[in-house]
């Protein structure tokens, strides 16, 4: 491992930033994510910034049952996203729509049609506890040693 | 496109202050915004859609759905239209704990409202203060309910669980400490200079805009509007001795501290709730939904949420329509209080401050 590499996972591992994108949910995942904020789960203790910019972000937080209008607007935001990048679905509603999974309604889950999905959070909505665990458990798996898995 | 508009600027729809998808179009002179627009129809679900033609067992849990912050509120108005409908009667008991239920998600809200207009202007510490509070409020939500944001506390007839003497001892101390956090970060929101400078005479909206406007809840309140609380027309407040408080000045920093206001009213109510939990122990009443049609009205957080529901005789919705207060209260916003803005910083925290929820609103 060369010593750029170990440098960058050292800054990696303690500085996660997160961007969310709600395509079409009931708000409840949404305030659950700002929960994570709170004093209480104190998101940033782990070196995870929530700044929903994301051009500047590692992971994307998709939250909701994907309406059509975001069909093409989610992928720009995804090509948006610089490398290495993981995406998150947060709740029941991006993995199969939840209750809104029904005729005549106006969505088309699942969200990993579209982008890649790397882990999903079922619950409607999950605790925040649940949130922070997701991107505590992938971020260093994904971010570890990027450069070197990306050339083999 | 007028001559003395210089730039058109798009905010949204992913912002960094907006919690959901939403666009504000805003016509710029200079510095100055002259008027804005807004650009709905990112999240529109079609959930009347979905519930036409389900039984109301089905539709109960669509219709909480409908907004995640104030679940209780739209659980609370679709069963009370419901019970209109069918003529089913509410033991007292039940009627207080669903008053006590739907004022600690009104506190959730208010709270949340507020600490998304202090992370606007960029006052993150007391955002994060307020975001704490908020936690021992959903806490004792649920514990009474057994969860934290979709709750489907309240059925026809009555409530789903009882409170026990323990949850109510908690209950009762939490909110001796939420009351006593929640002075010491009103002084701060009052007094505080900087923070005065960037809500006083910021977005104001006069009686008579809010009126033309049909602006509801803290926001119209906030503009001298203390009839438009619809609290005062359910039979449960009535009987706790209910009264609106109203604010005249019509700005930001009104419309926030209606809100702080509001927390310690809820306070009080739901204390008064908890004193007369004895006039009775049945939770339940029985009963069937039939055939009918009602316009039902409630005050959400938000304001006024109407249900208009049609059943037939095995209570399956034939036809459902619900107007939620976000809708006003959005054109409200860009219409009257938007215009003439000093800055762009002032677009995003006016909006703010005005609590939209675009789920409510799209559905």
């Amino acid at each position: 491992m060369s010593i750029l590499q170990k440098i960058k996972n050292t800054v990696r591992s303690r500085s996660i930033h997160v961007a969310y994108v709600d395509v079409g949910s009931c708000n409840g995942c949404d305030i659950e994510v700002l929960a994570c904020l709170a004093p209480r789960y104190d998101i940033e203790q782990y070196g995870i910034y929530v700044h929903n910019n994301p051009r500047e972000a590692d992971v994307l937080l998709v939250i909701g049952s994907m309406t059509p209008q975001w069909v093409d607007k989610l992928q720009d935001i995804w090509e948006k996203i610089p490398e290495p990048k993981v995406a998150i679905a947060i709740g029941n509603c991006p993995i199969s729509g939840c209750v809104f999974n029904r005729w005549h309604s106006y969505i088309e889950p699942p969200v990993a049609k579209y982008i890649p999905i790397a882990a999903q959070v079922p619950g409607c909505p999950p605790r925040p506890t649940e949130i922070l665990n997701a991107i505590l458990a992938l971020a260093p798996t994904l971010f570890n040693d990027y450069e070197e898995k990306k050339q083999k | 496109m007028k001559k003395n508009v210089d730039v058109s600027i798009p905010l949204g729809p992913v912002h960094p202050c907006w919690k959901e998808p939403v666009r504000l179009k805003c016509e710029t002179s200079g510095e100055r915004v002259l008027r804005t627009e807004v650009e709905l129809g990112y999240m529109k679900k079609g959930i009347e859609r979905i519930m036409r033609g389900r039984p109301w067992q089905e539709v109960m849990f669509l219709a909480e759905r409908v907004c995640g912050i104030c679940s209780v509120v739209h659980n609370m108005v679709f069963i009370e239209a419901m019970e209109g409908i069918s003529g089913i009667a509410v033991p007292p008991r039940a009627a207080y704990l669903r008053v006590i239920v739907n004022e600690l998600d009104r506190v959730a809200s208010h709270i949340l409202a507020n600490f998304s207009y202090c992370y606007t202007i960029e006052h993150e510490t007391l955002g994060m203060y307020l975001l704490n509070v908020r936690e021992t409020v959903l806490d004792n939500l649920e514990r009474i309910t057994g969860s934290r944001i979709n709750t489907a506390y309240m059925i026809p007839g009555g409530v789903r669980f009882d409170l026990t003497e323990a949850d109510k001892a908690a209950l009762l101390a939490d909110l001796v400490k939420v009351e006593a956090d929640m002075h010491r970060y009103v002084r701060m929101f009052e007094t505080g200079p900087l923070i005065a400078l960037r809500s006083k005479g910021i977005g104001i909206m006069s009686r008579e805009r809010a009126i033309e406007a049909h602006a509801v809840g803290p926001t119209a309140r906030a503009s001298g509007l203390p009839e438009s609380d619809l609290r005062l027309c359910h039979p449960t407040y009535q009987k706790l001795g209910f009264t609106p408080i109203s604010r005249t000045e019509g700005d930001n920093f009104a419309r926030i501290m209606i809100r702080f206001q509001e927390v310690f009213q809820s306070i009080d109510l739901i204390r008064k709730c908890v004193d007369r939990l004895g006039e009775g122990d049945s939770i339940r009443g029985g009963g069937f939904c039939g055939a009918g049609e009602i316009t039902y009205r409630g005050e959400a957080p938000r304001g006024e949420l109407t249900y208009y529901i049609k059943s037939d005789e095995y209570g399956r919705i034939l036809d459902i329509a619900i107007r939620t207060p976000s809708i006003m209260n959005i054109e409200a916003c860009a219409h009257y209080m938007i215009t003439d803005a000093t800055s762009v910083a002032d677009v995003t925290s006016t909006f703010i401050s005005s609590d939209p929820c675009i789920a409510c609103n799209e559905r």
